[in-house]
């Protein structure tokens, strides 16, 4: 009997159902709506969404199902399929129940879509066309509330067109975790309402717009913006931060209007943070630098060609080739293609290995490269997760949902390790404190008292927990769990964009691309580049040391803020003076591109395609939707340029072309070719290194060629008794010139403030806001000074960079900590 | 003969009646729905009908419309509702008047005059801004000076009257669709149409 034997191997996997007269196999325990659009038949569905839990709100969904008691009808959303279950989406039956439901939905729908943002994309449009009744029988008036009311800075709510389906408050609840939503009244008053002057702030508001099946929930920024039919979208990732979510930017006459989350398993799920959301604000600036200018001597600024001032910065650098040596700052904004050009720009035709996409606010760069790497389906399914020094709420805003939606439910144990409360700390099995200096110790601590680190899998996420400390402790910190926990992945938590693939191309001090150290890769990079520099060059501090000391002739600003991002201003400053000239390439005039000799513009996000690589490794298509502003230009061509002016060639000429050269020299990218980053199906990137990829015959072996070693447990530091330990914590929204360019999301920063614990204010004998001096081995400023309990005693908190104030102000970057004296006016 | 054959039907051509109309000189009276240069209607209180929805935009198969809608301003709104038409140009040297604007807008805000003479110098003039279209204090359409307009060409100008019911119902077919509209008011049946009963629940409006 044939028969019996693929039925019983079918149970092993899945059972036998039928829709609409069609015998289909279904994994057990998936849901019916689920197995019927897996095998072309669309239900019609408003509340349920395949990331969350299913609620059975709307009975969009009826179906009849006939699991041998008779068919009925029942909301195939809730339903799971069972063996010889029957299912009729197309009966007389289930037709009824769909109109009928529809009908009633429109009762009180205003159906005023060509004044709704949700018009020409609606699925309450689509689905009321397809399976809707032609006609309504409801001629009564219809219910009215106060057209759209604002529940955030960024969305505004239209309770008309409400249909309550449980999607914008489940999401809210349950994945973002910031209940601030609710429904509120009875029967037909019922509607969704933030509670009074508590407005619906969560990071991740703009998921709600994007989840809800009607027009009820909109977005400010693209509020009347556009309708569906004149946008043009490619898919791409955001590079806001380094988590690189999947993301469709979608314009409309050369204007980038708005990004939506696209759903991809290894990353985002679909979801995406306001910052990233709506940074597309900041790209359309009129304050983009829109073409080259230079300063002379009287500081007067002068418009000029392209050629022209590309002159001017190739003379600026080929000065300090041939006298005191040239820095290369920043490279985390660039596309993966563009780093790598000014990678070998610098080693082979300036010749010098100063160059650090990092501003001594991150990670060792050869730590990050040595460390056996996690992506971020390790650590939602690994046994444990440790996540040490780092607010990931605040800095990788899609990966704390992750952790956290894993940690919920159940399928990982989350222990946290941090100076402050997180975001993170109240779903984590465990949280603990520490203090700043004594990171090391306290991980040593956490794996004594934690043996079933050890002994299952385990994810670690390590960042840098506060600027004010010197980045050694995290090092040593690493040192402790490789040697206590020698199986653990690592998934280091560096914030900017691009940061890791930077690194990958070789965007720091010792490191070539591929993941290859400068002496390790000597051989094989001396055979494929014209030539290598003879050392290690210095990193962002020791440049700026150097330039300060007067030891630096020309920096190069590659999209770096040295003065609001390195945590030591002062020292910026001295760098600053003691450095003969500056070249800038960015996207604004930030507070460094004012100093520079030479400004050359260069292109924003959706402006360049290429490709990006985000903080598990993952390399991954952007797409280009929009021109650049202007005469600005792709990174990667200015530093063509440059070399062409230099006596030199980087023989790079598109960015299909750089690619494949990545992927023939780099060896971490071996096999990485274009066509597999493009394949079909793709849309999920693919991590590097690709296991089993051929060797590059003669080249290092990548990762492995990299040497790092922890440096010794340092003692802690001495407590002085009067002073307050600075924690220096990065906000998501703060005075960083992408946020503060896009209008909708510049007014979110908090206004900079210190905060301590209430009963630092007692001692103080001040009331919380008072204006305080605060001294700290650099300077003296005026801050407010703020109580909350939540801050452990002892330390004093700020953000470190907001609207304000800059904690860099205040720290040395060479201080193991930074302590603050507190005097009142 | 072969070829002979052909020019004797040109031959025989000559005497019979010409149906060629001299244009210029000679111009053929226009019909009721003629359908000419577009007016951007305004209601009885002279807020703009327009709600810059874009649907005109988005029917277009020759794509010579570019609205862009905004929020209204509360305290001086331009149109009822929350947006309102904040951009609107057509490009008439891409416009083949198929009036698919006109059956798409959802407020009967776009229309057709049945002024058809115009041209122009420049590419620019060719494209109609807002304050070119829509209708004057008094409801009648600007006159430009490249424009030729006849007596009759603005009568009637939003005189064409939705092939379909504004419902989707039979029983709605023939009546008379209109809102009021400045310069004209409401107009009254015509052709056979009914006027809205008073018991029909949604004033035939749908
Ligand atoms: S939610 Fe959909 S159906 Fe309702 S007014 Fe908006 S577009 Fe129309
Ligand atoms: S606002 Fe939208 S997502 Fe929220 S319940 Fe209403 S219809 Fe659903
Ligand atoms: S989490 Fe990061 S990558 Fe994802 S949307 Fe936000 S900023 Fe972009
Ligand atoms: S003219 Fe009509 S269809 Fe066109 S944008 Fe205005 S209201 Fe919409
Ligand atoms: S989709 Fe099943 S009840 Fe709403």
């Amino acid at each position: 009997m044939t028969d019996l034997a693929s039925a019983s191997e079918v149970n092993e996997t899945g059972v036998n159902i039928t829709i609409n007269g069609v015998r289909v196999v279904a994994p057990k325990g998936e849901l019916v709506i689920d197995a019927a659009e897996r095998n072309g038949v669309y239900i019609p569905r408003f509340c349920y969404h395949p990331r969350m839990e299913p609620v059975g709100m709307c009975r969009q969904c009826l179906v009849e199902v006939d699991t041998g008691r008779g068919p009925g009808l029942q909301p195939s959303c809730m339903l799971t399929v069972s063996d010889d279950m029957t299912v009729d989406t197309e009966s007389e039956t289930t037709k009824r129940a769909q109109e009928g439901m529809l009908e009633f939905l429109l009762v009180n729908h205003p159906l005023d879509c060509p004044v709704c943002d949700k018009g020409g994309e609606c699925p309450l449009q689509d689905q009321t066309l397809a399976f809707g009744p032609g006609e309504s029988r409801f001629v009564e008036e219809k219910r009215h509330y106060e057209k759209p009311i604002p529940i955030s800075d960024l969305v505004y709510l239209d309770r008309e067109r409400c249909i309550l389906c449980d999607r914008c408050t489940r999401f809210a609840k349950d994945i973002a975790g910031d209940p601030l939503i609710h429904f509120m009244h009875r029967g037909n008053e019922t509607q969704v309402l933030t509670f009074p002057d508590d407005p619906f702030n969560s990071y991740f508001s703009g998921n709600t717009v994007q989840i809800c099946p009607v027009g009820a929930l909109t977005a400010r920024p693209y509020r009347f913006r556009a309708r569906p039919w004149d946008l043009a979208e490619v898919e791409s990732t955001c590079t806001t931060c380094s988590v690189g979510c999947r993301v469709a930017v979608q314009s409309s006459r050369n204007e980038l209007l708005r990004y939506e989350g696209v759903d991809i398993e290894s990353v985002n799920h679909g979801w995406l943070c306001d910052k990233g959301r709506f940074g597309f604000e900041s790209v359309n600036s009129d304050q983009r630098l829109a073409g080259p200018y230079l300063r002379d001597v009287n500081n007067s600024d002068q418009l000029v060609g392209t050629n022209a001032a590309l002159e001017a910065a190739a003379t600026a650098i080929g000065a300090g080739r041939g006298g005191g040596g040239v820095g290369v700052i920043g490279g985390a904004r660039l596309n993966n293609e563009s780093a790598y050009a000014w990678s070998k720009l610098a080693r082979t035709v300036i010749g010098t290995d100063n160059i650090d996409a990092q501003l001594a606010d991150g990670l060792s760069a050869q730590m990050v490269l040595s460390l056996p790497r996690a992506t971020i389906a390790d650590a939602t399914s690994a046994d444990n997760v440790v996540v040490i020094g780092t607010d990931l709420k605040e800095e990788l805003p899609v990966l704390f949902l992750r952790l956290k939606g894993a940690a919920q439910s159940g399928r990982i144990k989350l222990t946290e390790l941090s100076l402050l409360v997180t975001g993170l700390s109240k779903h984590a099995s465990a949280s603990h404190r520490y203090v700043p200096g004594e990171l090391a110790h306290a991980v040593g601590e956490l794996l004594a008292s934690n043996p079933q680190l050890a002994s299952g899998s385990t994810v670690v996420v390590i960042g840098r927990p506060s600027a004010a400390d010197f980045p050694d402790e995290v090092e040593a910190a690493v040192g402790v769990l490789t040697a206590g926990l020698p199986l653990a992945t690592f998934l280091p938590a560096l914030r900017r964009g691009n940061v890791m693939g930077a690194l990958d191309m070789g965007l720091s001090p010792g490191v070539l691309p591929g993941r290859v150290s400068l002496d390790e890769g000597r051989d094989w990079f001396g055979s494929v580049w014209s030539s290598l520099p003879g050392e290690v060059g210095l990193d962002t501090a020791g440049m700026l040391e150097a330039a300060a000391a007067g030891r630096l002739d020309t920096l190069v600003l590659l999209g770096a803020d040295p003065l609001a991002d390195v945590p030591d201003r002062d020292l910026v400053e001295r760098a600053f003076a003691g450095v003969g000239s500056i070249v800038a390439i960015d996207n604004f005039v930030t507070e460094s591109v004012k100093r520079a000799n030479v400004v050359l513009a260069s292109t924003a996000f959706a402006e360049v395609g290429g490709t990006t690589t985000n903080l598990e490794g993952r390399v991954s298509r952007l797409g280009q939707m929009i021109t650049p502003p202007g005469t600005a230009r792709a990174d990667w061509m200015i530093a063509a340029e440059l070399a062409w002016r230099l006596g030199g060639d980087l023989e790079l000429e598109s960015l299909a072309q750089i690619w494949s050269e990545i992927e023939a020299v780099a060896p971490s990218h071996a096999g990485c070719t274009l066509e597999v980053v493009e394949a079909e199906g793709a849309i999920e990137g693919v991590v590097v290194p690709i296991p089993k990829s051929p060797d590059l015959a003669g080249a290092p072996s990548g990762p492995a060629s990299i040497r790092w070693s922890a440096p010794a447990l340092a003692e802690p530091p001495s407590v002085d008794g009067y002073s307050l330990r600075l924690v220096a914590r990065r906000k998501l929204y703060d005075a960083a010139t992408n946020t503060q360019m896009a209008p909708s999301l510049a007014n979110l920063a908090e206004q900079a403030q210190l905060m301590v614990h209430p009963g630092e204010l007692r001692r103080l004998g001040v009331e919380s806001g008072t204006r305080v001096n605060v001294t700290s081995s650099r300077t003296t400023v005026v801050l407010s000074l703020v109580g909350d309990a939540a801050m452990p005693r002892g330390l004093a908190v700020m953000g470190l960079r907001q609207p304000g104030l800059a904690a860099s102000e205040l720290i040395d970057l060479r201080a193991a900590i930074t302590e603050l004296r507190i005097e009142s006016r | 003969m072969g070829y002979l054959d052909g020019f004797r039907v040109t031959f025989n051509r000559l005497f019979e009646e010409r149906v060629t109309t001299e244009y210029p000189q000679e111009k053929r009276p226009k019909p009721e729905r003629f359908h000419g240069r577009h007016v951007l209607n305004r209601y009885e209180d002279g807020m703009e009908k327009c709600i810059g929805c874009e649907l005109c935009a988005g029917v277009c198969p020759a794509q010579c419309i570019y609205v862009r809608g905004a929020d209204n301003p509360i305290d001086d709104p331009v149109s009822p509702g929350e947006r309102f038409g904040y951009v609107y140009e057509i490009n008439y040297l891409r416009c083949i008047h198929c009036d698919l604007c006109v059956e798409a807008c959802p407020t009967e805000a776009i229309t057709e005059s049945k002024m058809f003479e115009f041209s122009f110098a420049n590419r620019q003039d060719a494209i109609y801004t807002k304050d070119e279209l829509v209708v004057d204090d008094d409801g009648k359409p600007q006159r430009q000076p490249w424009e030729l307009w006849h007596d009759g060409d603005d009568a009637l100008t939003s005189g064409w009257m939705r092939a379909t019911a504004p419902s989707g119902s039979a029983a709605h077919v023939g009546q008379v669709g209109w809102s009021g509209e400045l310069g004209y008011g409401v107009r009254s049946p015509e052709l056979g149409q009914t006027a809205p009963s008073d018991d029909d629940p949604d004033g035939g409006q749908g």
